[in-house]
């Protein structure tokens, strides 16, 4: 029996160098400790105190992506993304944050919007963003800005609470089929807020009353990548608690509905929140699963490109293992023309904060990604991620494409 | 320090200061291979992007004696990559182009820095196929396959990295590029030089490029499963079946303690209750595989198999590799330290070593777990052990002494496919005659005069 504790104990890596052959980081700069063979000897020799936490250090620990793919080959059955994880959770712990993260962090706890205004004010300071740059993936990324350069796209002046009602009904000739609630997440509240509207539109359209709680946080996804469990586990529970009176939660984006989905594993063992988190993560589903376990019938999408590929979010394909409801989805929309590309599941580059402070190899793995795209030949791009989409844009203006990049619900309002 | 702030420079100047690490932390990663035991650091680490660089850095490295280290993907189980006199270690994974894939003339050219499976789902598409198979596909080089010159299960029917190497751009310890062999099938012009280098495990010439030959992908595959109730029973069993005539592409052996953590980590289907499994795969047109397949059934059957089936679609096959290929990491997964062993013996001989091996593991009082490639005599014996409990360890090394003295004496050799490294080199002695030796040495200096390649490895 693997336990969870064993699967996280870097002495089991045999340094077999398998998970060099699936990592986007390790394939584009091939240097190994940036890989979780290398990392888990790194860390190894930490523990044992044959290394200090120097900054290299630090360092090799934040050029994770923390996709997973190395979980899925890994044959010690290891999680190496975990090990990771738990790694830059000691150093947090050890040597604290840096100003900049305590007071981001504390904005996000207390002041979202506050946060989202700043960060999106930041991405119009000259200087701070530049056209071709890179845009912000959370409002947590917002913590590593300062040595980068970055862009955003503008913050929507009005936010998607103020657009979308506290309930959303299905549209007069529908029979509605009963309810669900709407985790938006911060790119679609405040940066992305139409795509947020598609999304609760083609709930309601699929016969579902939508809710937009009151009380939602950040998903926290950024700040416990970022190693810290404790503010991560705050926004954790504030969530679980906001939704608590609804039996369905559903959200059009991969990143969040992978971090609620994963709540009860950022609880430690023994905290009476890891067993309510578990009961919570039953309830939460993507978008296109839940559309799709739904019997989603198709239909027809007008003003819509002829030719679409998908591209899998490495949050929604490896974390949550949905990549067939989407094609599915996109297979059964009338006047639409699926291609698949190659590829489709190689990461876009973005991984949060990794973007900005692994500006190069983010690039480089972005170059794959936009090869593939442009060798599908498809007028589209449909994803399941803001994030992606922002970085996928990026890319198709960087490279020059013909191309749009649309999230799936925009098919399906 | 053999390195000085004047050489970095000029390394600097030859790369790009992209191509050069120095850090403490990220010389750390290029220390080690997959063995357990073994560990020496860099003093630099050197990624080239073409032969040219490599020429220019020997030549360097050749005029001022630092020892140069060349690694692939650093997975071999025999040191051979680790950096024992410090030095460069000169990492060949951003040379991974495949510069041709020749399907008119079944040859391919790829670079040394290439990953075997990568090239091999390049030739999947053309339906061409490139047999050798080491275990450890999905990370390994073609270079670092060509020096150690590996080989996994299909070297039953189609041998290993030697049986296709035609030709390869080579650059020598003094920094000259040769392009050795050529393109053709057959070829007796002088010297087999590049059959020299490959198995050389990087101690007589960097390997930049290589000439391979390839076959066209067979029709059809059946994988079989043999269940057996002792190893000894499972291993006479792949004699008789060859000795009738039927040659499968792969014959490999897993023991009951292995399979039980193969199905541990992820249940892929294997007999957990067995004592050992033997796996087939036959291949070729398909009546003849599905001809093949049958007698294979019957022949372990009649060898005293206690259960045998076909697979009965490709993913049950692909399971039944999948947790072969397992095999390794599930004992290094569940051992402080595994010492992989890699005997090998005539075939008839094999039911002999195996007995051997148990009174070995049983008078020590080691634990020794066995997998290996039945087929062509190549055992992998493991002994399971604990580095850091030195009276443990020190029985562990005597069984070790003893399973290469009991494959010596059945006329067999210390290392099929691992090579010898660091981690056998004290037993080289027992496996050549020193006159054999004195050629090894002789050699290396004709290549090498400096000794600036890979020092310390494959004898003391
Ligand atoms: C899980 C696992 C399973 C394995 N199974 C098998 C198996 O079935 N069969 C088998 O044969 N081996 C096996 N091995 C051993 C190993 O994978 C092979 O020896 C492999 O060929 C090494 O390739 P590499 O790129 O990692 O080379 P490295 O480990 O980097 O180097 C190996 C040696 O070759 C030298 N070298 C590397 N590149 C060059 C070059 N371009 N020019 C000159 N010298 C060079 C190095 O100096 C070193 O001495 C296994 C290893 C693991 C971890
Ligand atoms: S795949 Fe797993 S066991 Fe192998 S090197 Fe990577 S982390 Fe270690
Ligand atoms: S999680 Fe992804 S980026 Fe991180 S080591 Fe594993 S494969 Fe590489």
């Amino acid at each position: 029996m693997i336990t969870p504790q064993m699967k996280i104990d870097p002495d089991r890596c045999m340094k077999c160098g398998f998970c060099m052959s699936v990592c986007p980081v390790y394939h584009v700069d091939h240097i190994e400790n940036h890989v979780a063979r290398g990392r888990n000897v790194l860390l190894r020799m930490v523990r044992d105190n044959e290394l200090t936490i120097e900054d290299d250090y630090r360092e090799c620990l934040y050029s994770c992506l923390l996709c997973r793919r190395c979980d899925a080959v890994c044959p010690a059955n290891l999680s190496p993304a975990d090990i990771t994880l738990e790694a830059r959770n000691d150093v947090v712990e050890k040597k604290g944050m840096s100003w900049i993260q305590k007071i981001i962090y504390w904005g996000i706890l207390n002041r979202r919007s506050l946060v989202a205004r700043f960060v999106g004010l930041a991405g119009l300071i000259p200087g701070l963003s530049s056209k071709g740059g890179r845009p912000l993936h959370h409002l947590a990324d917002m913590a590593s800005f300062i040595p980068g350069v970055l862009s955003l796209p503008r913050m929507s002046l009005r936010p998607l609470r103020k657009r979308v009602s506290m309930v959303t009904s299905p549209p007069p000739d529908v029979k509605e089929r009963g309810q669900v609630a709407f985790f938006p997440g911060c790119i679609f509240e405040f940066f992305l807020p139409d795509v947020g509207e598609d999304t609760v539109n083609s709930l309601a359209k699929a016969g579902f009353s939508v809710v937009f709680p009151e009380g939602l946080n950040c998903c926290g996804l950024s700040v416990h990548n970022a190693g810290d469990f404790k503010t991560s586990c705050l926004l954790a529970s504030r969530n679980i608690e906001a939704l608590e009176p609804y039996d369905h939660v559903i959200t059009g984006c991969a990143t969040c509905g992978s971090a609620l989905k994963d709540y009860h594993k950022w609880f430690r063992e023994g905290d009476p929140m890891a067993e309510k988190a578990r009961e919570f993560s039953k309830k939460v589903s993507d978008f296109s699963e839940f559309l799709v376990k739904n019997g989603f019938n198709g239909g027809s999408a007008d003003h819509c490109p002829t030719t679409v590929t998908y591209h899998d979010p490495c949050h929604l394909r490896l974390h949550q293992g949905v990549y067939l409801e989407p094609r599915e989805i996109l297979n059964s929309i009338e006047g639409i023309k699926y291609l698949e590309m190659d590829n489709a599941d190689a990461c876009c580059g973005l991984g949060g904060s990794f973007s900005i402070a692994h500006r190069e190899v983010s690039l480089g793995i972005q170059d794959k990604k936009m090869e593939s795209l442009k060798k599908s030949g498809a007028q589209a791009v449909v994803t399941s991620c803001p994030g992606c989409m922002l970085y996928l844009a990026h890319g198709i203006r960087r490279y020059k494409l013909p191309m749009k990049v649309m999230h799936i619900s925009r098919l399906t309002r | 320090m053999t390195i000085t702030k004047d050489i970095i420079k000029r390394l600097n100047k030859i790369l790009g200061d992209k191509s050069v690490l120095v850090s403490r932390t990220d010389l750390m990663s290029f220390s080690y291979d997959a063995t357990s035991n073994w560990q020496g650091m860099p003093e630099i680490v050197l990624f080239p992007t073409d032969i040219k660089q490599i020429s220019e850095v020997l030549a360097l490295a050749n005029e001022n004696s630092i020892p140069v280290t060349v690694r692939g993907a650093g997975t071999n189980l025999s040191g051979g990559s680790i950096p024992v006199s410090g030095g460069i270690v000169l990492c060949t994974s951003r040379m991974n182009r495949i510069i041709e894939i020749d399907a008119v003339n079944f040859t391919a050219t790829v670079e040394a820095g290439v990953v075997l499976n990568d090239f091999n789902m390049e030739l999947a598409k053309q339906n061409l196929f490139f047999p050798p198979d080491p275990q450890s596909y999905l990370a390994a080089t073609m270079g670092g396959c060509v020096a150690e010159n590996s080989g996994g299960p299909y070297g039953l029917k189609y041998g290993v990295f030697k049986h296709y190497l035609l030709g390869m751009k080579a650059v020598l310890a003094t920094g000259e590029i040769v392009s050795l062999g050529a393109k053709t099938i057959k070829n007796v012009t002088g010297y087999d030089l590049p059959l020299l280098i490959c198995g050389s495990e990087g101690t007589l010439a960097v390997v930049a490029q290589a000439t391979i030959k390839l076959l066209p992908m067979p029709e059809a595959r059946q994988t079989v499963l043999a269940v057996f109730n002792d190893v000894i029973t499972a291993n006479a069993a792949v004699s008789k079946i060859l000795s009738r005539g039927v040659r499968p592409a792969k014959a490999e052996l897993i023991d009951n303690w292995i399979i039980r953590r193969i199905e541990e980590a992820a249940p892929l289907g294997l007999p957990v209750d067995a004592e050992a499994i033997l796996l087939f795969e036959l291949d070729g047109a398909v009546e003849t595989v599905s001809m093949e397949a049958a007698k294979v059934v019957e022949l372990c059957f009649n060898a005293g198999a206690t259960d045998v089936r076909e697979a009965k679609d490709k993913k049950e096959a692909d399971n039944f590799w999948t947790a072969r290929r397992m095999g390794f990491s599930a004992i290094y997964g569940n051992a402080p330290t595994a010492l992989a062993e890699d005997v090998t013996v005539p075939m008839d001989k094999l039911p002999e070593l195996m007995e051997r091996i148990k009174r070995i593991g049983e008078k020590n009082d080691v634990m020794i777990v066995t997998m290996g490639h039945a087929g062509d005599g190549n055992l992998h014996p493991c002994i399971l052990t604990d580095k850091k409990n030195p009276e443990h360890y020190a029985r562990a090394q005597k069984s070790t002494q003893e399973i290469f003295d009991a494959a010596l004496e059945l006329n067999g050799v210390i290392s099929g496919e691992h090579g010898i490294g660091l981690e056998k080199r004290r037993y080289l002695k027992n496996a050549m005659p020193p006159e054999a030796i004195e050629l090894l040495k002789k050699i290396k200096t004709v290549f090498d005069p400096r000794g600036i390649l890979n020092p310390g490895k494959i004898w003391e």
